[in-house]
């Protein structure tokens, strides 16, 4: 315990030297005034190159510069106070509350500590957030798969994944992807990135993910692409291709919500004739069997005579 | 609460934000501060102590943070280098940046000025960590807010609400149990008048929810009877699986795969049966097979009978 708050202590120290120093100060005189940095040079000098890594990864960046023109082999270290403070400017009483609100959607998920620090900082402004607008709105992220959090940290710090991903037949395909950006559609996580395998930028779905994602290498591996569209990579190139159906009195809602419904229609009483698009053939035909007896296939044939003959198969098969 | 022990890290992360945060909350109650970092007592005043013993090299009392909370109170004074607000980490930005878009989709429409600050914040975020996050929620989070505010004042809800099972559109009135997730929805169990039963609704389906009048009495739960079927997977099996919400894991051969599927409702079953007809074999119960086989021969029989060439 008491080592624990040494450590402490002694970061929080470093913090307070650097921040408050208008000049590099060297490390020399690092370890001579600043409380906490005892033993052999051999081990202050280690306790210091742990302390800079531990302070960079709470997003606190030292500088390094040169302390003496004279002395060039001696650098020195500051914390200036524009790199440290809040960076997100002025703002306003609906600002920290649309932030705050955002942080707090966070609220049990797998970010959860992230968010509770976040919203720390953000209250430590000292700024009243609006009541009004807290009362009317819960948005809230649902995410218990601890993958999310490892593919933030590791596109927050450019460094490579690797994973064992699950294709279509459940085997486990290993992937090193150099992560972009994640995204939620459709109430599924993804992880978007360039895929070193397949030298292609490609889209997982996190919980087709088998185990842990793994950081590999070091921080700052690659560059994020600058025009980085993600809506963009659910875009699949595969072509479109259009079917008429026909869907039974106020059923198929989902397909009725996407298709478009013909104006002249040979559909008998009863029922509406509608136009839907499809990119993946095989994806519709599941939709259109999902729905029995409620929505039929008008064309094209090759379609129908698909469904039929699974319908046919499906009697033999259990009749 | 309890909750793991903060690394040396973590914990000097807190004493950073403490400082700005008493700085701008003076006299504040420690119980109130605790609650704030989610700590409790005595984890604060370890904070608190650890923290006394921090300032400007030198570590005179002029130099040294001067905490006072012996009150049951909290001030702060000489901790002007540190009084700054910390800048926000990558990581909180992206995670910020999620939030964002979760809430602007679930905004009035009508609040064009909580849009327009929103974009705002957006591009100053996006401008530090790039365009590496988005979400699109399915949730509405006003109907999730309201059914939050019912369920803590006993009230009832009118919810018009999207059966995807009954492929229908129905409004009820339910009384709100509680929010839970079911295999990563989001879902509210509740008891349904309309139906007179207990009922498990995914939010993503509700398409209205209004506040009724208070709770009336709700029946002791009873145990919900499930349909069970045992399936083989011949192929297209991530797929399958997902389809059937069964949990998978990798698998080494490619030979079918036996899996055991439950839900509540046998009408969702016999739908995705009839869905994977060529990819899935229902193998037991015998009733689902023969019902399955007669779901089959109605298809059929419409594809038959009407005018389509052959």
């Amino acid at each position: 315990m008491h080592t624990v708050s040494r450590k402490t202590e002694r970061l929080v120290n470093l913090t307070i030297a650097l921040l408050a120093t208008k000049r590099y100060i060297t490390k020399s005189e690092i370890f001579r005034t600043v409380d906490g940095y005892e033993g052999s040079d051999e081990s202050k000098e280690r306790m210091f190159e742990r302390d800079k890594d531990d302070l960079r990864n709470l997003g606190i960046e030292i500088e390094v510069g040169t302390f003496d023109p004279l002395f060039e082999d001696e650098s020195g270290y500051r914390i200036k106070p524009e790199n440290y403070q809040f960076q997100l400017g002025e703002i306003n009483a609906q600002e920290i509350t649309l932030l705050s609100l955002a942080a707090e959607a966070w609220r049990g998920a797998s970010m959860g500590q992230s968010a509770l620090s976040a919203l720390n900082k953000l209250h430590a402004i000292g700024i009243e957030s609006d009541s009004e607008l807290l009362l009317d709105l819960a948005p809230a992220i649902i995410n218990q798969d601890e993958n999310l959090a490892i593919a933030i940290s590791a596109i927050t710090s450019k460094t490579v994944l690797s994973f064992s991903y699950l294709n279509e037949e459940l085997q486990p395909q290993s992937r090193a992807l150099e992560p972009f950006a994640v995204t939620s559609r459709y109430g599924h996580w993804y992880i978007f990135g360039n895929d070193l395998d397949r030298k292609a930028n490609r889209l997982f779905r996190l919980d087709r993910i088998s185990g842990d994602l793994k950081l590999q290498g070091k921080s700052s591996a690659f560059e994020i692409p600058s025009d980085l569209d993600v809506d963009n990579a659910f875009a699949t190139s595969s072509e479109a291709s259009h079917a008429i159906i026909f869907l039974r009195d106020g059923r198929g809602l989902n397909l009725r919500s996407r298709g478009a419904q013909s104006a002249l229609t040979s559909a008998p009483a009863g029922w509406q004739e509608f136009r839907m698009e499809f990119r993946d053939r095989e994806r519709f035909i599941e939709e259109i069997l999902w729905y029995g007896n409620d929505v039929i296939v008008s064309e094209p044939e090759e379609l129908r005579i698909e469904i039929l003959k699974r319908l046919r198969v499906g009697v033999v098969t259990y009749g | 609460m309890a909750k793991t022990q903060s690394t040396p890290v973590e914990k000097a992360a807190r004493l950073l934000d403490l400082v700005p945060f008493i700085t701008t909350h003076q006299g504040i109650a420690l119980s109130e501060l605790a609650e704030e970092f989610n700590l409790s007592q005595s984890e604060l005043l370890s904070d608190l102590n650890t923290l006394w013993m921090c300032g400007l090299p030198g570590y005179t009392p002029l130099e040294l943070i001067d905490l006072e909370f012996e009150s049951g109170y909290v001030s702060i004074r000489n901790a002007e280098v540190l009084q700054r607000v910390r800048l926000l980490t990558k990581q909180e930005l992206v995670i910020i940046l999620l939030g964002l878009d979760i809430l602007r989709s679930s905004l009035d429409p009508k609040r064009e000025d909580l849009q327009t600050a929103i974009s705002g914040l957006t591009r100053r975020i996006k401008e530090i960590v790039g365009n590496v996050a988005t979400a699109s929620p399915i949730v509405d989070s006003t109907h999730r807010a309201i059914i939050t505010q019912a369920i803590g004042s006993r009230m009832d809800l009118t919810v018009k609400y999207h059966s995807t099972i009954r492929d229908s559109v129905a409004e009820r009135v339910i009384t709100p149990l509680e929010l839970s997730l079911d295999l990563g929805f989001e879902v509210l169990n509740a008891y349904c008048h309309s139906a007179e039963g207990f009922r498990t609704f995914r939010l993503e389906n509700m398409r209205s929810v209004e506040l009724a009048g208070s709770s009336v009495n709700v029946p002791e739960p009873c145990d919900i009877s499930d349909y069970q079927w045992q399936l083989l997977i011949k192929s297209r099996f991530r797929t399958s699986s997902e389809r059937f919400r069964s949990t998978y894991r990798p698998r080494e051969s490619s030979v079918g795969e036996h899996v055991t599927v439950n839900s509540f409702s046998q009408d969702w079953l016999l739908r995705n049966a009839v869905s994977t007809l060529a990819s899935v074999e229902v193998q037991l119960p015998v009733s689902a097979r023969s019902l399955i086989a007669e779901k089959c021969q109605q298809t059929l029989e419409l594809y038959e009978n009407w005018v389509f060439p052959n």
